[in-house]
């Protein structure tokens, strides 16, 4: 009876409590709610630990749980209304000109996401400008970017058209990219030495 | 004016949209065409790309990397006495 013996949630908070924190943190930037998740995530481990048959690991299954917990609570949002609908970005005038050019251009990102050491301070950022982002722009960004659910999901999670959920999509990464560089990149600039 | 070249805005719009499901082909080119030319289109490309495989990375979250805040304690020990709490009533139910 392997898989009884492994049946441990005592320790489960210690071992995946900051993981599985950190990853509902990210999506949803909202301490108490990601405590929440976290909590009903191991909840529903306890009930269903019945169904883990270790064909994965234990930290994967939880974060399966998680990610569901994570989609239902962006549907209720969604549902409610709570996730703002108009979006204050209704055009991107701010960006390209009359002629469809750049009117700033995108800046040589010096800051690299992919050293550890830095991603700590990213994560931050990120957080900040998925935030800043309207309600629903910074769901479709998450769910498709973080998440890498189909668009086919998102868009009836979302309640749009496909060509609605593209323009989004569009507005939001571009939004998220200039956020980024302005907010992150900028602040840690470095000049390359050679 | 060349109709068949694409603007920045209409580039970068299409670039979102390649990152989804497939364009058609003179769409494909006419992107391909443009970031030849176009280093700005093609930098914004290269950063959506690259945040993309960053943030979808399975390593983003662990503990060692420190990306983000630590489960606080007042909270683990609350899920701990909940998940005791759940513990107990499985196990009574067991036994019954």
């Amino acid at each position: 009876m392997g898989i009884t013996d492994n049946f441990d949630p005592e320790t489960w908070v210690d071992r995946y409590g900051n993981y599985l924190y950190c990853y509902a943190l990210s999506r949803i930037q909202d301490s108490p709610i990601a405590e929440d998740l976290v909590q009903e995530t191991f909840l529903a481990a306890l009930q269903s630990w019945k169904q883990f048959e270790g064909r994965s690991s234990q930290k994967t299954w939880l974060t399966g749980i998680l990610k569901h917990k994570i989609m239902d609570h962006f549907r209720k949002k969604i549902r409610e209304g709570t996730a703002d609908r108009s979006s204050s970005i209704e055009n991107l005038d701010e960006f390209f000109d009359e002629k469809g050019q750049w009117k700033q251009v995108p800046a040589k990102w010096t800051a690299n996401p992919h050293n550890l050491y830095e991603q700590h301070e990213f994560m931050k950022v990120l957080q900040n400008c998925l935030s800043e982002l309207p309600g629903r722009l910074s769901i479709i960004f998450t769910l498709r970017e973080m998440m890498g659910e189909s668009t086919q999901k998102i868009c009836k999670i979302l309640d749009i058209s496909a060509t609605n959920c593209g323009v989004m999509l569009y507005r939001a990464r571009i939004y998220l990219r200039r956020c980024l560089e302005i907010n992150w990149i900028s602040g840690n600039t470095f000049e390359d030495s050679r | 004016m060349k109709h068949w070249m694409f603007s920045c805005k209409e580039v970068t719009q299409m670039v979102s949209e390649s990152m989804d499901r497939d364009l058609p082909r003179y769409q494909r080119i006419g992107i391909w065409i443009h970031l030849m030319m176009c280093k700005s289109c093609s930098r914004y490309r290269q950063q959506l790309m690259s945040l993309r495989r960053v943030l979808r990375s399975e390593g983003l979250h662990d503990e060692d990397s420190e990306p983000c805040a630590k489960l606080p304690p007042d909270a683990r020990e609350r899920i701990k006495r909940s998940l005791h709490r759940n513990d107990l009533e499985i196990e009574t139910t067991k036994d019954l």
